[in-house]
């Protein structure tokens, strides 16, 4: 379930047709930079559009979460539960889904038991889970760039020995060493007055921990062969110092192969943060998806609504990644599609 | 007692519960359709010193069968080493049904446990002032291997019990220790290996025990297991024994598999006319531990085949409507003598109506809702330490005047006049458990809508590691704690000094007055039949007086039956199922 | 070759040296008081000052290196292991003792095995059953209808997150229809309760890790399928007047299924090492769900012997593919 993402092998949805070289549609497209190829073929592909269409969508909802919690008029603060709940039948709304219609002053309903906001926590679960997803990205990309040039460039024993960390961290496997570090983090800052912001860092920390192999390898994979190329070896005769070879003639080329994989990469961590916490590991203080999940399923038959909202979040937003993602490889890297 | 339940899984604030046992239990009501369920009047415990097997037979019992038990959330022992035994579920379940010791309960005809011989012909003989007791040990009594239990076993069997080291967690370590005679400098047969010890000595059947200071509650202490026999020298060394212990009830270990299954069979060895209360109608019993919760309801609310001969120890809020609306008197309430408490630092809250106040913002119903009990049933509002049913409890008194109940208002009132208003409560949660963060969630907002100021800290131990540790840093700094309290039999003696005496360990309050130590001290001397009604006396002044301790539930298990389970009924003694008189309808 | 093996069998083997260690610094450093655990189990959380026992007995006062010393002998020759007042016997293999019940960890983790191994096995031949054959189809059709229907559902039903997949076939199919064959999940002992009893425990969690991991299988095969027919080779055989079904069969599918067998080497290994959230959504009692519920009960031995066990599986896995596909192509070593 946490496999390397592998981006050469995949087969192709784009509806596009080969280009014929000689064609006017070719002629016009010539003086474009790969990239404003790539994002013409993006445009051009429906799936793609739409996913990104859901994308913004949980974007702006993550964005503007205190300010649409405002407009439903609910919010994530603790009520008293007994005042909303029917004590004797299994803590169930008295008002609302799933026994008594639609209830408008909280749109999703309320949870069992405790009694709080479904749309709030739904609202601030996308956040949660955005945020995280995307810190995770952010560090395991650095990470992995960094190990993937530094290992490409530099070669002989750096590259051992960094090749040799890709493998060790690829045979960990993932989840139960975030199972086991979670907690021991946990532990040793939990009387921090900041914890609940330490407990996400630890999180991101642990997902980006054992994220960034895949993009080191990939990054290190085209550094090998970048690095024979002639415009490097020219850099290099000129006597341009490493760093400015690394960042001025090789960094521009990477842009595809990091592209691809930080698209794939947050889907990944999106679904990790909410399995975690489904789990019972993670955010446990504040909204999440996974771990409203976990906290529904004893009621999917009852109230199978509070189950779904949370469950159509995470399927939603990890699916439309995941499918433009897809599109994104196929339109950086034609040699995919077949 | 306590309750031995994985941590991850326990409502932080009904953590583990340490003492069990005891009580009445106005039980199976038998509402059918839904409607509320009252308890019944709490019929005190009672003494039945002349009883004798064989047990009573239960009306239409027929034999045979196998039963299931499933235990939802809860591992079961580590060790079924009767010395090491102090968990409601591991003692309900050993006790009624393979080990045998002194004394023992049998469910009264109104539900109250009495008390009644087991091993010893009757309840043990006294001296004067409580400081000697003789129990004789009935010669009839066997062991599964089919020999006599001797007297000299018992005595072994209770000596082992002073082994504090080779035992943390058995109950020896409470009132062993404490009450034998020498026994805070010896430690036990194990640790102290070849030392002499002569509290415990033996004459052919009878059984003495010195005492250093008086205890007259021993025929009491003598239902637990540690109170009865093992057998001698190697046969029953530790660790080993934990794992397959001789039994001497009606039925014997079959398999027992750590945090998982435990399997009973009938032991034929086992003579009925040596035992007072016990039966062996089922032929099997299957305890399957550490089971989900959601899919326990599904089994028990589903009526097939397993379900019919299966008995849950528990019901998941959720399911509690369309259970009370399907199961009839197959869905049993039992009291489990048990109270739930919060804590206020006696030495840095001491102005009683802050403490008051504390009591009125304390969310009653949303606190029982957010950790998963079902307000009114499982838990129900408290009115002092002792729980309904104990002996010399005095019915209906109300520290306050009237029943304490969540109103921010009179908390506020209080706050004002005790000049406090904005006062800074500092407490733990145990963070790793959602529901004890629920529930910290509706404390915290109930105290502050109270005009409390608190800081609740997240903590990923339990939190009776910190509360129960005067040299911790954060317990140094915290002001507000709590104990869930379940007595070990039902006199005041194991509710009241354990919590409330000056430097007990789980007076987590740091409570200290002198009159009530000196009260408490002169209690147990003084004659039997006033012992009880001085109890309930003193709890009722100490609530009255001092308010050290905001009792905030009284504890109800609920018990669901399947429906060819014959007599379901619940055992008061231990709040647990009672598996000493059940059968499976043929 | 036989160098390039004994290469990869060193470097294999320092990997579990090195993981092992990192386990075992992990727990060491990691909790504030390792004993903790134990001891609130064994006092009925009064633990207090007896933790400093607990922590002298299990040897958290002594440098590290020296107790992993002990742990690396244990695993060859056995130890014994002090809780409190009683001493423990821990026979070779010893990977500690559990917390929880204070039994041996190797005799729970062998007596898990079988679950986890049933698990795994039928998981991974529904990778290759359903996989393989779809990617071969969609492969010959490529560009059709077909194809296209089949790899956009695919790629639509790998983009859920599988622990949500897994949970809603088993609240739907089991929980609530009580589909027949599927109503009673989790693992059942093929000899003492029956092979059919097995069978039907582990059916939906099979189904559910088959068709949601054939998916990548598909891709796989269809993507190196279609690469093996653009070889010339096939192109020879297709002039030579081959029936279709040889060339697809016979001289296709060999070539492309080398680097999809290689894949699942890893796979297998990844699902031997636990299926955490199949064992937890199916109820199947094996090193998974072992090691999740350790997790909870703080159980260290446990968590520190399951993380090992993982990581060996899958090394081991990694080291037969690689030695495999160097037998099976040459050119691997040369690089």
């Amino acid at each position: 379930m946490s496999q390397p993402t592998a981006p050469e092998t995949l087969g192709s949805l784009s509806d596009e047709t080969p280009v014929d070289p000689n064609s006017k549609q070719a002629k016009a497209i010539a003086g474009r930079s790969p990239m404003q190829i790539a994002l013409g073929r993006l445009v051009r592909d429906k799936i793609a559009m739409v996913c990104a269409a859901v994308i913004v969508f949980f974007l702006v909802v993550a964005i503007f979460a205190p300010l649409i919690c405002k407009l439903f008029g609910v919010s994530t603060d603790t009520v008293f539960a007994s005042q909303y709940l029917d004590m004797l039948g299994g803590g169930m709304p008295l008002k609302g889904p799933p026994n008594n219609g639609f209830d408008p002053e909280h749109p999703f309903g309320i949870a069992p038991q405790s009694a709080d906001d479904n749309l709030a926590y739904w609202v601030y679960g996308c956040r949660t889970s955005l945020t995280i997803a995307a810190s995770a990205t952010l560090f395991a990309s650095v990470v992995g760039i960094a190990v993937g040039l530094l290992a490409g460039f530099l070669g002989g024993i750096v590259d051992k020995v960094l090749s040799f960390f890709i493998d060790l961290f690829l045979t960990i496997p993932f989840l139960l060493a975030a199972l086991t570090i979670a907690p021991i983090l946990n532990d040793r800052f939990s009387l921090n007055d900041n914890y609940a912001l330490i407990q996400k860092f630890s999180l991101v920390a642990v997902l980006a921990i054992f994220g960034w192999m895949g993009m080191a390898r990939l990054i290190r994979g085209e550094v090998l062969s970048l690095r024979e190329r002639e415009f490097v070896q020219a850099a290099r005769v000129l006597g341009m110092p490493t760093s400015r070879v690394l960042i001025k003639e090789l960094m521009p080329n990477l842009a595809a192969p990091i592209i691809i994989s930080v698209s794939l990469m947050l889907p990944a961590f999106v679904a990790a943060e909410a399995g975690l916490a489904f789990l019972g590991i993670g955010v446990t203080s504040g909204a999440s998806w996974g771990q409203t999940i976990s906290k529904a399923v004893k009621y999917f038959e009852e109230y199978p609504l509070y189950l779904w909202e949370p469950l159509i979040g995470v399927v939603l937003l990890v699916l439309s990644l995941n499918l433009l993602g897809d599109a994104i490889r196929d339109a950086l890297d034609p040699k995919t599609r077949r | 007692m306590k309750r031995n339940k994985p941590l991850a899984l326990v409502a932080g604030a009904a953590l583990i519960t340490l003492a069990a046992c005891g009580g009445g239990g106005g039980d199976d009501e038998g509402s059918t359709g839904g409607t509320d369920r009252e308890f019944g009047d709490q019929g005190a415990g009672t003494k039945d010193e002349k009883l004798q097997g064989p047990a009573e037979a239960i009306e239409g019992a027929t034999e045979g069968g196998t039963v299931t038990v499933y235990v939802a959330g809860d591992p079961g022992p580590n060790s079924l080493d009767p010395t090491e035994g102090w968990s409601v579920l591991g003692n309900s379940i050993q006790q009624a049904l393979t080990s045998r010791s002194l004394t023992q309960y049998k469910r009264g005809p109104d539900g109250e446990p009495v008390l009644v011989p087991d091993l010893a012909t009757d309840l043990g003989t006294p001296n004067e002032d409580y400081t000697e007791w003789t129990f004789t040990i009935r010669d009839d009594a066997t062991w599964e291997d089919g020999k006599p239990i001797t007297g000299e076993e018992v005595a072994w069997g209770i000596q082992r019990s002073l082994d504090a080291e080779q035992f943390p967690s058995g109950p020896g370590t409470e009132y062993s220790k404490a009450y034998f005679e020498g026994g805070q400098d010896y430690n036990g047969p194990y640790t102290d290996k070849g030392k002499a010890y002569d509290a415990i000595s033996f004459d052919g059947q009878d059984v003495t025990i010195k005492m250093s200071k008086p205890f007259p509650d021993m025929d009491y202490w003598g239902a637990f297991m540690a109170m009865g026999p093992a057998p001698l020298g190697k046969a029953s060394q530790p660790p080993n024994y934990g794992q397959d212990p001789l039994s001497n009830g009606p039925y014997k270990i079959e398999k027992f598999t750590v945090g998982e299954e435990l399997v009973l069979t009938k032991n034929d060895q086992w003579i009925a006319d040596s035992d007072p209360a016990r039966h062996q109608y089922v032929d099997e019993w299957i305890f399957k531990f550490d089971q989900d919760q959601a899919k326990v309801d599904q089994i028990m609310l589903s009526d097939n085949s397993d379900s019919q001969t299966a008995i849950a120890t528990s019901i998941g809020s959720d399911k509690y409507k369309q259970a009370n609306e399907e199961l009839g008197d197959r869905l049993v309430q039992q009291t489990a003598q048990c109270v739930s408490t919060l804590t206020p630092d006696y030495t840095k809250i001491t102005d009683i109506n802050i403490r008051k106040a504390l009591a009125y913002a304390y969310p009653y119903n949303d606190m029982w809702l957010a950790t998963g009990e079902v307000p009114g049933v499982t838990r129900v509002p408290a009115n002092s330490v002792m729980p309904p049913g104990m002996a010399g409890k005095v019915d209906g008194f109300q520290p306050d005047g009237e029943q304490i109940t969540f109103n921010p208002e009179k908390a506020k009132e209080l706050l004002t006049e005790a000049d406090a208003v904005g006062y800074q409560i500092n407490m733990v949660y145990y963070e790793t458990d959602p529901l004890a963060v629920a529930g910290q969630k509706q404390l915290t907002k109930g105290l502050e809508t109270a005009g409390f100021k608190v800081k609740a800290t997240p903590i990923q131990v339990s939190p009776y590691d910190i509360w129960l540790d005067p040299e911790n840093k954060i317990n140094k700094t915290l002001n507000l704690r709590g104990v869930n309290w379940c007595s070990d039999w039902p006199a005041g003696s194991t509710m009241l000094p354990p919590l409330l005496k000056t430097g007990a360990v789980y007076n987590t309050a740091q409570f200290s007055e002198a009159s009530v130590d000196d009260e408490m001290d002169n209690i147990a001397t003084l004659p039997l039949e006033e012992q009880a009604d001085a109890w309930g006396a003193l709890d009722e002044k100490i609530m009255t007086d001092y308010f050290p301790i905001i009792p905030t539930a009284f504890r109800n298990d609920l018990f669901v039956f399947g429906t060819k389970i014959g007599n379901p009924s619940g055992d008061a003694a231990l709040g647990a199922p009672n598996y000493k008189d059940f059968y499976v309808m043929q | 070759m036989f160098a390039y093996i004994v290469k990869r069998l060193i470097s294999g083997f320092l990997v579990v040296v090195l993981v092992s260690m990192a386990v075992f610094a992990l727990f060491w450093y990691g909790p504030s008081k390792p004993a903790q655990a134990i001891c609130d189990r064994e006092t009925s959380n009064r633990c207090g000052d007896r933790i400093e026992i607990y922590q002298e007995n299990l040897g958290y006062n002594n440098p590290i290196y020296s107790e992993y010393g002990k742990f690396v002998k244990g695993i060859f020759a056995g130890r014994e292991i002090t809780f409190g007042a009683t001493t423990y016997q821990c026979d070779a293999p010893c990977l500690g003792l559990s917390y929880n019940t204070k039994q041996p960890v190797t005799e729970e983790l062998v007596s898990r095995l079988p679950a986890t191994a049933s698990v795994a096995v039928g998981g991974a031949f529904l990778y290759l059953l359903f996989g393989i054959p779809i990617g071969v189809a969609a492969a010959r059709r490529r560009g059709t209808v077909t194809d296209k229907a089949l790899v956009s559902s695919f790629l639509f039903l790998s983009s859920i997150p599988y622990y949500l997949f897994a949970l809603l076939t088993w609240l739907y199919l089991t929980v609530l229809w009580e589909a027949p064959f599927v109503s009673d999940v989790g693992y059942f002992s093929p000899i003492s309760d029956g092979p059919l009893k097995w069978f039907g425990g582990l059916f939906l969690a099979w189904v559910a890790l088959g068709i949601f991991g054939c998916t990548q299988y598909t891709r796989y095969t269809r993507g190196a399928m279609v690469e093996a027919l653009s070889e010339d080779y096939i192109r020879t055989a297709k002039a030579k007047g081959l029936p279709a079904r040889t060339i697809v069969y016979k001289h296709g599918l060999r070539a492309a299924l080398v680097p999809v067998v290689t894949i699942f080497g890893i796979d297998f290994g990844i699902l031997l090492a636990g299926t955490i959230f199949t064992e937890r959504i199916f109820e199947i009692q094996g090193i998974g769900w072992w090691s999740l519920q350790a997790v909870g009960n703080k159980d260290l031995p446990v968590v520190a012997a399951t993380a090992m066990f993982s990581a060996v599986m899958l090394i081991v896995s990694n080291l037969i593919v690689d030695i495999v596909y160097s037998i099976l192509d040459p050119r691997v070593r040369l690089s």
